[in-house]
């Protein structure tokens, strides 16, 4: 079962990984901040390491971003980003495949961070029951 | 020789040499090696000079040469690093095949390949991934396409599964009698897994030139070859085999997912329902009774029956009850729904579904409103049924049941 892990995240500057750059954790204890990056490097290289990690990326500011709605005469229109003038912004996925939702959540859950919205989604899967 | 005619020697006989191997060296990685280039070997020479009269004692031997090579270049090169000249991996020098020593001989080791790729100290998916790899003779990028994921993601599962093998000692050997149920059922499970992967698949393994499906029937067999006597084995080659049957049916010319109750049952495949059904009354009166022949059995009873409402339906619902307490389940709760609606009445099903809905797990799970509409709809309840069918809708990840239930949502009068 494949799902993506969205962050939404705020970052002041634009800038990964997102915590560095979020007020909430920033504020935290330098002692905690490390513990914490330290736990984040175990578990992408425990999801890299047992095959449930299929891809991820950081993307760039939503400002970079380059949006493209149809116009009245059904014509492509560029505008420049972000795409919604709301606090949180997607700032990166991860497409990971495991067995079970449990597993999914477990995993979304130690995705999660001060000042962080953390987004599980199923993908759609081409397949399905008959009965 | 064409490059599919020396495929389908090698998926026909890799597990044979792997098993050779094996059996003689514990490593599964030193051995897997071995086997990969016996088959460079023979991609290299048979089209020069034609394919051996005996391929698999050929491929045997040659594996052999490269990995009796290999350990002692190993053997060598551990002596220079360690000034105690003992050597690190817990391989006894000593015990290494000597250069006299011929390739062991070949016998039929599916069951204990199957057992090793099975093994208790892996995840699921590394036991899945390892035995498409070592039994079924699959390429990585055959498994990982099958399984829509990159290469790499499925070299991480099959790298992480060779060396938990390593970790836990597993040893090329059969189980003691106290152990060996258990890891029978763990192979048994990985081999349904594989099915149905692949059965369940509609417009997706268009996409994909291996059937998982497919694989899944071959392993089966493999197992039931090795073991015709085990019932719950016996009895999921047959759950397979009537499944299989009906995948002409399953989806109409738009690649849609059709319910089993609207299948045209004439494009069943009739000679593998008759397997499956001789297979189980073969099974069925030997008393020992698992959810596999239960399964299987249900599957049978809906293979015999010409039409969905002239179905044998209290049957059903009695071995629906009898899975419930061999395997209790969601699933199982939701099918004996249907099953008891069917043959009692809608508000008999209904009353099952709704204790599901205490469960929030339940809750957000698709099939829970997907049936529970199905049988508000028998009832006479349409105004109720549509809600449930949007749920329904919204809480599948299934792309072409989310169109079924849409339709269905459409077809009551909702908004499209």
């Amino acid at each position: 079962m494949k799902y993506v892990i969205l962050i939404h995240s705020n970052p002041q500057p634009w800038g990964h990984p997102t915590g560095d750059y979020v007020a909430e954790a920033q504020a935290l204890p330098a002692e905690q901040r490390a513990r914490m990056d330290h736990d984040f490097d175990l578990l992408l290289k425990e999801l890299h390491a047992n095959g449930e990690l299929v891809s991820g990326e950081a993307l760039g500011a939503p400002s970079a971003s380059r949006l493209y709605r149809w116009d009245a005469d059904r014509t492509p229109v560029a505008t420049d980003g972000p795409y919604s003038e709301s606090k949180e912004h997607l700032a990166g996925f991860f497409l990971i495949d495991v067995e079970t939702q449990e597993r999914a959540e477990e995993i979304a859950a130690r995705f999660s961070g001060p000042g962080e919205t953390i987004e599980l989604r199923p993908t759609m899967w081409p397949g399905g029951d008959e009965e | 020789m064409t490059f599919h005619g020396l495929e389908d020697v090698w998926r026909r006989e890799s597990s044979h040499v792997l098993g050779a191997l094996l059996r003689r060296h514990g490593d599964y990685g030193d051995c897997e090696d071995a086997a990969q280039e016996a088959l460079l070997a023979a991609v290299d020479q048979w089209p020069r000079e034609g394919v051996p009269d005996n391929p698999r004692g050929w491929l045997i031997r040659v594996a052999w040469r490269r990995l009796v090579d290999r350990q002692r270049a190993r053997v060598a090169r551990e002596r220079r690093e360690l000034t105690d000249g003992r050597a690190e991996r817990g391989d006894d020098p000593a015990a290494l095949p000597g250069p006299g020593e011929h390739a062991p001989e070949d016998r039929d080791d599916s069951l204990r390949l199957l057992l090793m790729c099975c093994h208790q100290s892996l995840s699921r998916p590394s036991q899945v991934a390892l035995t498409l790899r070592a039994v079924a003779g699959l390429s990585v990028e055959q498994i990982a396409a099958a399984y829509l994921v990159p290469p790499r993601t499925m070299t991480q599962r099959l790298t992480r599964a060779r060396a938990a093998l390593r970790d836990a000692g597993a040893r090329f050997a059969m189980p003691t009698p106290d152990d060996l149920p258990a890891r029978v059922a763990a192979v048994l499970d990985v081999c349904h897994l594989v099915f149905n992967e692949g059965y369940t698949r509609t417009s997706g393994d268009r996409l994909v030139d291996t059937d998982l499906a497919e694989e899944g029937l071959r392993l089966t067999r493999l197992l039931h070859a090795a073991l015709p006597d085990h019932d719950e084995v016996t009895g999921a080659l047959a759950l397979m085999l009537l499944t299989h049957a009906r995948t002409a049916a399953r989806t109409d010319e738009a690649g849609d997912l059709v319910p089993l109750r609207d299948q045209d049952r004439r494009l069943w495949d009739r000679a593998m329902v008759a397997e499956g059904v001789a297979l189980l009354e073969r099974v069925l009166p030997r008393g020992h009774v698992g959810r596999y022949q239960l399964q299987a059995a249900i599957a049978a009873v809906h293979a015999e029956a010409p039409t969905w409402p002239d179905t044998d339906w209290p049957q059903i619902a009695l071995l629906y009850a009898m899975l419930h307490d061999v395997a209790p389940g969601p699933a199982v709760t939701l099918n004996r729904a249907v099953a008891v609606a069917m043959a009692r009445t809608p508000d008999d099903g209904l009353a099952l579904v709704d204790g599901l809905l205490d469960d929030p797990a339940m809750r957000r799970h698709h099939r829970t409103h997907a049936v529970r509409a199905h049988l508000l709809e028998m009832a006479g309840d349409p105004e109720a049924a549509l809600p449930a069918y949007r749920e329904a809708a919204r809480l599948t990840a299934s792309q072409p049941e989310q169109r079924y239930l849409n339709a269905q949502a459409e077809r009551l009068g909702g908004e499209g």
